[in-house]
């Protein structure tokens, strides 16, 4: 019960995790190349939404300068400043990953991994 | 001195400036290109001599990036270890470059070579960043910026094959680098911190309260270095990889990327994580174990190929297997052994995908059993790849007898003697698949068809002359390495 709470309380780690484990599975498990990609996507948002939670302070207000305040009256802005970089590294990934498979699908004539390994096997 | 200070900067930078320059200079003029990269990569190997020999007389050197000072900024730290690595990285890689200088625009369309420059040089980059960081997040950085750019130089190529390969590395070393976010995010959340020396002290602390996240974070960094390191199990990316891409891509992904994360991962266990966490897991028996599977399987899958760099590139399997067996055993003289064999599969493996290329560019053969008799024509070549294979099996004074003698002695001292079998066994193994390639060239009558030839230009040559000197340099000169790398090895066991 008391672990039950603790999930309860703490249910964007919950989501994030299953997020992850979602795009892992797709991305390893789905023989669809553009599949691959767009999980391999839910498993970076995964992270950064932990990461962004983790800087989270209940009530706290946007990190804005403001001396006058306590330690506690604002988020922890270093986790967002972080995504934002990790954002630009996921979308120059995903930009490199699609136009691999545009460049696959002109070879081979389809986006499906199987086929190509069949085609593959044949010559 | 304010700009001796800077130097760790400006080893990367210059790298990083140059690299996006690149296109922009090729398209002006074809030969500058080439003289601008060879430039900057010149300069990055001074300046990592210049580092090396300031480390050995002053010890360790942090630099602050933008004078901001951890925890919010990102620091540089550069002990023996990093230096080491410093020198190999770019030494390795002016000489593969300057043999990618005939090879490329044989094995691709003449445009793209400035696009290849720019791939080269950012990907020389990174691995030196990697071998430098003291910062977790610049560390997953650098190792994107790494994945894009190994992916890159071989899908360069343009074939089909080289496209299906490099999407399966993307996708895998994508696989890689979300587990290593995820273990940030679950160290940042206990510990507040990224830079490593203050993730330790807090982890220390830390551990008891919440064994939970820094076990998870453990594995999961354990999974992404092994993925990106090709350890055996997880290595299905490689051969593909490796086979298809250009010669020169080739030696650089065989010969240096996959070690670097070898080098981070070892740089993470001992410098982040306390040494409590490693009587808990098993994390250096699983290494232990992996290596010793990919030393022996990898051979095995080698011997059954038929195209040689496919053969070469399992063999890199078999060949990483020996570094972890390093970091498995767990003692300053296996490490140091695992250490030096770094240095000695770059320089080896090099020489053997440069072969490759070479044989591919004067006659055009892929196929070992297309071999026959072509020592008659490539005495140079060939004898660089006898010597080169003699290093591979462990023949003494060359470099490879060095680093398996350090690592045989490591197991003795560790007291499981049984490694020492498995290093024997691992380079009969070896011997099986490369000397019968020698006999083949060398003692078989040459077919006639494979007798067309083209003759081999100065340029490819070179490079594979100055390294087989360098095995036997390391074979019968080791203690200046070995001497930086005791001290490496020292201190990262200090650090712990």
């Amino acid at each position: 019960m008391e672990m039950l709470e603790g999930l309860l309380e703490n249910y964007i780690y919950l989501v994030a995790i299953v997020l992850f484990i979602i795009g892992m599975h797709t991305m390893l498990t789905h023989s669809n190349l553009v599949k691959k990609v767009i999980a391999m996507n839910f498993m970076d948002t995964a992270v950064f939404l932990l990461f962004v939670a983790v800087g989270y302070v209940h009530g706290a207000s946007p990190p804005i300068v403001d001396k006058t305040a306590e330690a506690g009256a604002h988020i922890n802005p270093l986790p967002s400043v972080l995504i934002l970089t990790g954002i630009i590294v996921a979308l120059s990934v995903t930009a490199f990953a699609l136009s691999l498979v545009t460049k696959i699908y002109e070879y081979y004539g389809t986006v499906d991994a199987d086929e190509i390994a069949d085609l593959r096997s044949i010559d | 001195m304010s700009f001796v200070e800077h130097l760790p900067a400006i080893l990367i930078m210059n790298l990083f400036i140059f690299a996006f320059a690149m296109p922009l200079i090729h398209k002006w003029n074809r030969n500058w290109a080439t003289i601008v990269s060879l430039f900057s990569l010149v300069l990055s190997f001074s300046i990592s001599v210049i580092i090396l020999i300031e480390v050995i007389n002053n010890g360790a050197i942090s630099y602050y990036l933008g004078g901001w000072e951890p925890p919010f900024g990102i620091e540089f730290y550069i002990d023996y270890l990093s230096s080491y690595m410093l020198i190999v990285l770019t030494g390795m890689g002016l000489i593969i470059f300057y043999y990618g200088l005939d090879n490329l625009p044989f094995e691709l369309k003449g445009e793209i070579v400035g696009w290849y420059y720019t791939l080269y040089l950012l990907l020389i980059g990174a691995m030196l960043g990697m071998a430098i960081t003291n910062d977790l997040f610049n560390l997953f950085v650098f190792m994107e910026i790494s994945a894009i750019a190994s992916c890159a130089i071989i899908s360069v190529k343009k074939d089909r094959e080289c496209l299906e390969a490099s999407f399966k590395y993307l996708i895998l070393s994508a696989m890689g680098t979300g587990c290593y976010l995820l273990a940030i995010a679950l160290i940042y959340m206990i510990t507040g911190y990224l830079n490593y020396d203050m993730v330790q002290a807090a982890l220390v602390e830390q551990m008891a309260v919440y064994p939970n996240n820094v076990l998870a974070a453990l594995s999961l960094i354990a999974v992404c270095f092994c993925v990106k390191a090709a350890l055996f199990p997880l290595h299905v990316w490689l051969p593909d990889a490796h086979a298809s891409a250009p010669s020169t891509s080739s030696a650089m992904l065989s010969g240096l990327v996959i070690k670097i994360y070898a080098i981070a991962l070892i740089h993470l266990m001992f410098r982040v994580f306390p040494l409590e966490i490693f009587y808990e897991v098993p994390l250096k028996e699983i290494l232990l174990w992996l290596g010793v599977l990919g030393m022996i399987l990898g051979s095995i899958f080698a011997m059954t190929q038929e195209n040689f760099k496919r053969m070469l590139a399992y063999s890199t399997v078999a060949q990483i297997g020996y570094v972890f067996l390093g970091i498995g055993l767990f003692n300053q003289t296996a490490l140091v052994g695992g250490l030096l064999h770094i240095l000695n599969h770059a320089v080896m493996k090099s020489i053997l995908f440069m072969v490759a290329g070479i044989i591919l560019y004067t006659k055009g053969l892929k196929k070992v059993r297309e071999f026959d008799g072509i020592g008659n024509q490539l005495q140079w070549t060939m004898t660089a790849f006898i010597i080169a294979s003699a290093s591979m099996v462990g023949i003494p004074i060359t470099g490879g007898f060095i680093s398996k003698w350090y690592l045989a002695t490591g197991a003795f001292e560790a007291e499981r003697p049984f490694f020492i079998g498995v290093i024997i066994l691992s380079s009969l193994l070896n011997a099986m698949y490369y000397f019968p390639i020698a006999i083949r060239a060398f003692l078989l009558e040459p077919k006639p068809e494979s007798m067309v030839y083209r003759p081999v230009t100065r340029n490819l040559l070179i490079p594979v002359i100055i390294l087989t000197a360098l095995i036997f340099y390391v074979g019968m000169n080791p203690q200046g390495i070995v001497g930086i790398l005791e001290n490496a090895v020292e201190v990262l066991f200090n650090q712990m």
